[in-house]
């Protein structure tokens, strides 16, 4: 979750293109404040008696956590601000988002954490997984084994029992029972979201693209937080926007301006740098495949299997993240979006020290070049700003081989 | 068309003048705080039609005069293959960055990679290693060229390759074996990063390093092949943008 920022990069950019919006997508009190609106959402969720969930990535099943009334909650972890707190502790070459999460953490200052009655965590990776060990004694925290071979007999068997024992888990802190019924319910509502967002995007895939990539960040991190009619409420304006602006002709992109599709790690906070840099250096985001974008929601769990349990485990294992092997899903994930939002180039943004997606970075490249026909960038980056020049150079070259 | 091309690099000023795809002038000047400044120093007097910025100054001029900027990568693609046309690979060694370019058959920009964001295996890495072996740059490049046996040294950050450096002098390493260890240890790096490109023939060496004999016989003994070295290898750039400039 992105820290409290009060930019409003939609509009900041307005200037620079003769076709672009004039008015906000999201008019609400918090139009130049979204880091505000989540926190506003967690707490009036809470307010009405959820038990709020800190959570880290898209392997804790969603469905579980509203069906025993939870609100989760992203925790902060894309801010430089907290790294230096981190690094006593924990060794300076590692992951920017582990660092800088536990930093927050350890300096108290993730509003989400504090919030937290319990924190769900993976084993994604290496980093995470030990960082977990040094957060578990703060406040009750359930780490959920995921085991890596996606498509190997068992795997699946082996990942429905851990999402069975963190439902054991919630139903024991929280002294209630998930029926199978609920389970069943938040499915729908899932599904119902993701085709929502799938209309959303709809609009990115569009040329001149109608929706701004912070306008999509904003929309993604409300999501989680609505069931799915109150999700409903909130998107229709929002399409109707976007539907006014395509019939204009309106959105983010001078003519002759090069669609980038953004690949790799989670994008937040401070790594954001990349997708401005782009902007500045005349080209548009169009697509953003990490987990802090599109990727998850091309999943749909099965409805009405009569072991929804077992259906959101199989939904929840296809994530295509670079911790799984081999992860063909992420190749083919990337075709489908390539198809759909035609990009000019791809840069795959590595967050500094991720082995998984850097060195899948090679093969994604290959792809790209091969399969597609693209240019393709890879950046290694983390959450300072020092490196800014040197992105600068390799995007602008990018760019002007488009 | 009379075109300037401007190269802003972090050791060096490079300026080129161009008409109607023409050399007519070029100027160097050692970089110094205030690049500003010296840009404008270095234009005095001339006069074109339009002016083409590139290097990590680009973006400096821009508030001062009419100028454009484009990326080093497409700057040196460009002036490469004007200075040699087969030319296929580029490999650019400067002040602080170091660059590998493949072109395609048109010329194209097919391939790019570029060092870390630090100073590891570029022209400052060197004179950092000169300064603690206690030698000027030309010296350090004699010792280099004359020792029988190299000195391996692994550390590529500057900070770590000093003191590497400095107790392999106090385990008694000759200084020549070890300024040879440090320039195989830049070509190791130069050859990995062309390697990411795709290295084909002919292959062009550009930026102030080149103009270091050793490192270009280092560089292509580790790469099994020759490499190209243009008569002032610094101008790539610089001539990349001043062609540009002076096109229509
Ligand atoms: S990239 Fe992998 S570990 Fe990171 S949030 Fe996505 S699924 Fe989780
Ligand atoms: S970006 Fe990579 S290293 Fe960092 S938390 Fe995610 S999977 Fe782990």
């Amino acid at each position: 979750m992105a820290p409290r920022q009060k930019t409003n990069e939609a509009r900041r950019i307005l200037h620079s293109t003769a076709i672009a919006p004039t008015e906000p997508l999201i008019l609400d009190a918090f139009t130049s404040d979204p880091a505000g609106r989540i926190l506003h959402l967690v707490l009036s969720k809470r307010e009405q008696g959820a038990h709020v969930i800190g959570l880290y990535c898209g392997y804790a099943p969603l469905e579980l956590i509203r069906a025993i009334k939870g609100i989760p909650a992203f925790l902060c972890a894309s801010s430089g601000k907290t790294i230096a707190a981190a690094e006593a502790v924990l060794p300076a070459n590692l992951c920017p988002l582990i660092k800088s999460s536990f930093g927050y953490i350890r300096t108290k200052s993730c509003p989400f954490y504090e919030l937290s009655e319990v924190v769900i965590g993976e084993t994604t990776c290496d980093g995470k997984k030990k960082m977990f060990e040094l957060i578990a004694p703060l406040k009750p925290t359930h780490v959920m084994d995921l085991p890596y071979q996606p498509v190997e007999e068992g795997t699946l068997a082996r990942w429905t029992d851990r999402v069975r024992r963190l439902k054991a888990f919630l139903e024991e802190t929280f002294a209630a029972e998930i029926a199978a019924e609920r389970i069943e319910a938040e499915i729908r509502e899932t599904n119902l979201k993701c085709r929502l967002m799938d209309r959303v995007f709809d609009y990115a895939a569009l040329d001149p693209s109608a929706l701004h990539w912070s306008e999509l960040l904003d929309i993604i991190a409300v999501e989680p937080l609505m069931g799915g009619e109150e999700f409903h409420r909130f998107v229709s304006p929002l399409l109707q926007r976007l539907e006014t602006r395509a019939a204009g002709g309106i959105g983010f992109a001078r003519p002759g301006s090069p669609r980038v599709l953004v690949s790799g790690c989670p994008i937040g906070g401070e790594a954001k740098k990349v997708l401005r840099i782009v902007e500045e250096a005349g080209g548009v985001v169009v697509a953003l495949e990490g987990c802090s974008g599109m990727k998850g929601y091309s999943i749909r769990i099965d409805e009405g299997t009569g072991d929804p349990l077992a259906a959101v485990a199989a939904a929840t294992l296809k994530i295509p993240c670079a911790c799984m092997t081999p992860n063909r899903r992420r190749f083919d994930a990337l075709d489908e979006m390539i198809r759909r939002f035609r990009p000019h180039a791809v840069i795959d943004v590595i967050l500094q020290a991720c082995h998984t997606y850097n060195i899948e970075s090679w093969q994604i490249e290959r792809h790209v070049q091969e399969r597609h026909g693209l240019p393709f960038l890879k950046i290694e980056t983390d959450y300072s700003q020092s490196d800014v020049e040197p992105l600068r150079t390799r995007i602008e070259a990018l760019l002007e081989s488009c | 068309m009379k075109g300037i091309g401007l190269d802003i690099g972090s050791r060096t000023v490079k300026l080129v003048v161009c008409e109607n795809g023409v050399i007519k002038m070029t100027r160097k000047e050692a970089n110094t705080h205030d690049p500003l400044s010296l840009c404008r120093d270095m234009l005095c007097g001339i006069e074109a039609d339009r002016i083409i910025a590139t290097g990590y100054g680009r973006h400096l001029l821009g508030g001062y005069l009419p100028c454009e900027t484009v990326s080093e990568i497409k700057a040196f693609a460009r002036g490469s293959q004007a200075i040699h046309k087969p030319c296929s690979t580029v490999l650019d060694i400067g002040g602080q960055d170091t660059k590998a370019i493949s072109l395609d058959d048109k010329g194209k920009i097919a391939r790019f990679q570029m060092n870390d964001k630090c100073a590891a295996g570029t022209g400052r890495f060197l004179e950092v290693m000169a300064t603690a072996l206690g030698l000027s740059l030309e010296d350090f490049i004699e010792a280099a060229a004359s020792a029988e046996t190299a000195e391996p040294v692994n550390s590529m950050c500057a900070v770590f390759a000093e003191s590497e450096v400095i107790s392999m002098i106090a385990r008694g390493s000759s200084r020549a074996g070890i300024a040879l260890g440090i320039h195989q240890a830049v070509a190791r790096r130069a050859v990995s990063l062309l390697e990411k490109v795709s290295v084909r023939e002919d292959i062009l060496f550009a930026g102030g390093v080149a103009l270091n004999p050793c490192m270009r016989t280092q560089i292509e003994e580790q790469l099994g092949r020759l490499v190209i070295v243009p008569q002032d290898p610094q101008i790539v750039g610089a001539l990349g943008c001043a062609l540009m400039a002076s096109e229509e």
